[in-house]
């Protein structure tokens, strides 16, 4: 089928116009916000940050009495290792995201809205600030938006390199010239979200998928996918693969013609032993489990993984899966802000665990303490962080213990050396 | 009003409030570290969470509120092993210098460690992380950022009660740690309150630490007499020695307690103590102090020349000893209860505009034995009139204009000798409120006692025992057998 979101020659807001952009924005506008909102609704179009939560509920969440502005913000924080998408997303097709906050904005009744970019992408923030200002120019963004008297202002804003500001509330936090910590919840950003005021905070892919939506209606883009899993998705492929990229592909598509038929397979003398599905923080997949899944919602949760923001890690018999769990634990002790006790320590301690793996100075009871400190911090701080770095724990742990004995009982890794 | 079970029973509780505070109304504690009743909810110690039924997963009763027909566990399975988890977290990168440490005693980490985990460490001792130790910061405080388990009360505390915001956490994940701001000074006038509120040995009162173990030292309720506020506070003493005063938190006058009036106490043990009468500089022993003193007053009296002036800084009953004094032995009419100060909050937290402790209490001596102005007490010394003037140390700072004016011979009630104006001719040493009760009105026109802690140093006597025998000397027994005796025929309302 034909891509929604990656599109090709509609940079420049002259080709995105001749190409039907903009005309979505027009329709949605002579609608009611609420018939925006019922329709984006009927998509079933689903967070694609990660989390996967119903778009339309949540701009339905938006107090409908609140009095005082409303805003909307764009997650570009794009931080999850193995995720690409939003990046390419943003260079090929910026307009689409632009409209598409246009179109959300109005149905929420937010005035402003901010997109929350990544800070080293740099390029992608000034090509955003270029197609912002050439919509402006057109007359889609600014006052009175095709004499509907919508008014509506995008603003751009470079993060400054913290994986947790990719957490919508630390989002929030560093947007308003904080540090960028999770706010406890409730309340959540619906009711009391940027400058206390209600808010609707939305995944670049996300927003981009709206025009599309309102062009062809909802239940146009619901048919699309694999039942409550509706609608295209983008998937980052890293790995030792034929060819690693984004590929935009309905959802409920199968790892396999993900792997083979997009990607053109493994690299010549590969063979796969494992997969991370959806980003670096989702429980991994044996390589039995990755070739019999599709790739939605549903599907991954039933075997134990998740979606996530559709970041497909490929990994192949070479690599040693404690090694790479340390560099994930490296990256999470990291990236921990520190606020909450399992988290701040738990990190810190499970990469102080697999250095001594990785060092030969791991012992077997070390890979209990290891399962037992990642399921120590599960589902028990503020926000997901501490989730997200126990996920590939214990999943490692669990599906690759043999990996970890080994360590402990020679003391090497015997793949890595 | 949400009704909801707690561990089974049921409990009503106001719209608003949180597990935590519905499981205190039941009995119920729940563990915690950063959640303080007066400070804003933080949620990130994890000490708290509890299970409620049908939610997913374990949540913080601090910030949780209660709804109707909530199930509540606190003691579950789940819920014990969230304790001992956290706790482990906790602990792994606590250096574990308890015996060093001069919260022993009264440590949040060790006393849950007890009650919630007595796990064994699964952690080796050499991959800790180090931080900043044992680092003066203000006037007041040490910090010791190993011991911090980041609960932020300190940080929330001075940007919401003092408003003045010096700390903050820096750094990020396992390296955060408590700092000041760029360009601040932790001396808010409060800042003691963070010694207290520390769940942890992080921070330290360098007026305290190292001078005792907490658990020898006994807490006797008493009263703050700093200023008007009258806060309440705890002292703690051990062999008769008074090592610190923490606030006893109530509803009417105070949560916290400032620097100045914590610190009130060290006046009582200080070197300048009179344990002794001083007749111009020279010390004297008591006994021939006094004798000087109602020598004076008798020489004077028959000319009418004898003057009393009460004080706000002594108790109801001390005031009205002097009050007994004046119109009972002395028979004079040259006496003065009036004092009217300006009183309320000034810094909007607890000092207040008043700096004495006890105005309100002398204006009832003034309604039952009545008196002189204060302008007409002034008036008088100023014209000469008054030869003789028994005056509290403080409170002859009142009439300095007057004193300086004519210079009557002061005899003086004092308690330090640094206290003693100008000019005293002979100072009577009394006992502190530390030492023996007295009663005292707050501006808010609450009536408190003070309660001794310790024993007067030998021969220190109250200050309306001292009054009873000078009124002796000059031929009235005033019957004063007891502190209580003075108050007869005050109404204390």
């Amino acid at each position: 089928m034909e891509n929604i979101l990656l599109k090709d020659k509609v940079v420049e807001i002259e080709a995105y116009f001749a190409a039907g952009g903009y005309k979505p924005l027009k329709k949605a506008l002579g609608l009611k916000p609420a018939e925006v909102i019922d329709e984006v609704k009927k998509s079933n179009l689903r967070g694609r940050g990660g989390a996967g939560f119903p778009c339309g509920l949540k701009w339905s969440f938006i107090p409908k009495d609140a009095e005082g502005p409303r805003y909307l913000v764009c997650n570009a924080d794009e931080g999850e290792p193995g995720t690409f998408k939003d990046r390419e997303l943003i260079l090929k097709n910026p307009h689409a995201l632009i409209e598409g906050m246009a179109i959300a904005a109005y149905a929420i009744g937010a005035g402003h809205a901010y997109i929350y970019i990544r800070g080293e992408f740099a390029a992608e923030a000034e090509l955003l600030d270029k197609s912002i200002a050439a919509a402006r120019a057109k007359g889609f963004i600014g006052r009175n938006i095709l004499g509907s008297g919508f008014n509506f202002e995008i603003f751009t804003h470079r993060g400054a390199g913290a994986y947790i500001c990719g957490e919508e509330t630390a989002l929030l936090e560093s947007l308003e010239g904080f540090k960028g910590q999770p706010r406890l919840k409730p309340p959540f950003p619906a009711v009391k979200g940027l400058f206390g005021c209600p808010t609707v905070i939305n995944n670049v892919e996300t927003l981009a998928a709206v025009p599309a939506i309102i062009s062809n209606g909802g239940d146009w883009y619901a048919a699309i996918g694999n039942g409550k899993s509706a609608g295209t998705k983008l998937f980052c492929v890293s790995g030792p693969v034929n060819k690693p990229g984004v590929y935009e592909l309905p959802l409920g598509v199968t790892f396999r013609d993900l792997l083979e038929k997009s990607c053109g397979g493994l690299k010549p003398g590969k063979r796969l032993k494992a997969v991370i599905p959806g980003g670096s923080s989702t429980p991994v997949l044996t390589a039995e489990e990755a070739w019999a899944v599709k790739l939605d919602y549903e599907s991954l949760a039933a075997a134990g993984s998740m979606l996530g923001s559709g970041a497909v890690i490929v990994i192949d018999e070479s690599q040693c899966m404690v090694k790479l769990l340390q560099v994930l634990a490296h990256f999470y002790h990291h990236e921990s802000c520190g606020q909450c006790t399992p988290c701040r320590e738990g990190c810190g301690w499970i990469e102080k665990i697999m250095n001594r793996f990785e060092e030969g100075r791991a012992e077997r009871k070390d890979i209990d303490t290891l399962y037992s400190v990642a399921e120590g911090m599960m589902g028990r701080t503020i926000c997901p962080l501490a989730d997200a770095m126990a996920m590939p724990v214990m999943s490692f742990v669990k599906k690759f213990r043999a990996e970890f004995e080994a360590h402990a009982d020679g003391k090497t890794c015997a793949k890595a050396r | 009003m949400p009704t909801l079970t707690i561990d089974g029973r049921p409990v009503e509780v106001e719209k608003g409030t949180t597990l935590l505070e519905a499981a205190q109304k039941l009995g119920v504690y729940i563990p915690r570290y950063c959640y303080h009743p007066k400070l804003s909810i933080s949620g990130n110690c994890r000490m708290c969470l509890v299970e409620v039924e049908k939610a997913p997963k374990l949540v913080t009763a601090c910030s949780t509120e209660a709804a109707e027909g909530m199930s509540v566990k606190t003691t579950s399975d789940k819920v014990k092993a969230a304790r001992r988890d956290v706790l482990e977290y906790l602990l792994i990168n606590h250096p574990l210098d308890c015996p060093i440490c001069d919260q022993a005693g009264e440590c949040g980490l060790q006393d849950y460690y007890m009650e919630y985990s007595l796990a064994k460490s699964r952690f080796g001792q050499a991959d800790k992380v180090r931080r900043q130790k044992r680092r003066a910061l203000g006037p007041h405080l040490v910090l010791d950022n190993e011991r911090c388990i980041l609960c932020t009360r300190c940080v929330r505390f001075c940007s919401e009660v003092t408003k003045t915001s010096e700390l903050d956490v820096m750094g990020r994940g396992d390296h955060s740690h408590i700092d000041l701001k760029e360009g601040k000074a932790l001396d808010n006038g409060y800042s003691l309150n963070i010694a207290d509120i520390c769940p942890v040995g992080a921070w330290t009162s360098r007026d305290f630490r190292f001078k005792q173990r907490v658990w020898f030292l006994k807490k006797t309720p008493t009263i703050c007499l700093g200023c008007a506020t009258g806060c309440l506070v705890e002292a703690h003493h051990n062999e008769n020695t008074i090592y610190r005063l923490v606030p006893r938190p109530n509803p009417e006058t105070n949560t916290w307690l400032c620097d100045h009036g914590r610190l009130t106490y060290k006046a009582v043990q200080a070197g300048d103590r009179l344990t002794k009468g001083v007749i111009k500089n020279g010390l004297i022993d008591f006994e021939p102090a006094l004798r000087e003193a109602a020598a004076r007053i008798d020489e004077a009296r028959g000319a009418g020349a004898v003057a009393v002036l009460g004080s706000p800084w002594l108790s109801i009953e001390d005031n009205a000893a002097l009050a007994r004094l004046a119109k009972d032995a002395l028979k004079t009419e040259n006496y003065c209860f009036d004092f009217n100060f300006e009183q309320g909050i000034k810094d909007g937290i607890l000092i207040n505009k008043d700096s004495a402790p006890n105005a309100n209490g002398t204006k009832l001596v003034k309604a039952a034995h009545g008196g002189l102005s204060l302008e007409e007490l002034s008036r008088r010394i100023t014209s000469g009139q008054i030869k003789v003037l028994l005056v509290e140390a403080r409170a002859a700072g009142l009439i300095k204009d007057a004193v300086k004016a004519a210079s009557p011979k002061l005899i003086v009630f004092a308690a330090n000798r640094g206290e003693i104006p100008a000019g005293a001719y002979d100072t009577l040493p009394y006992a502190s409120y530390f030492e023996t009760p007295g009663t005292f009105i707050n501006y808010q026109g609450l009536r408190r006692r003070t309660e001794p802690s310790v024993e007067a140093p030998e021969g220190v006597k109250p200050l309306w025992t001292v009054v009873n025998k000078l009124a002796a000397y000059s031929g009235t027994s005033l019957r004063l057998d007891s502190a209580e005796d003075a108050l007869k025929g005050i109404d204390l309302k």
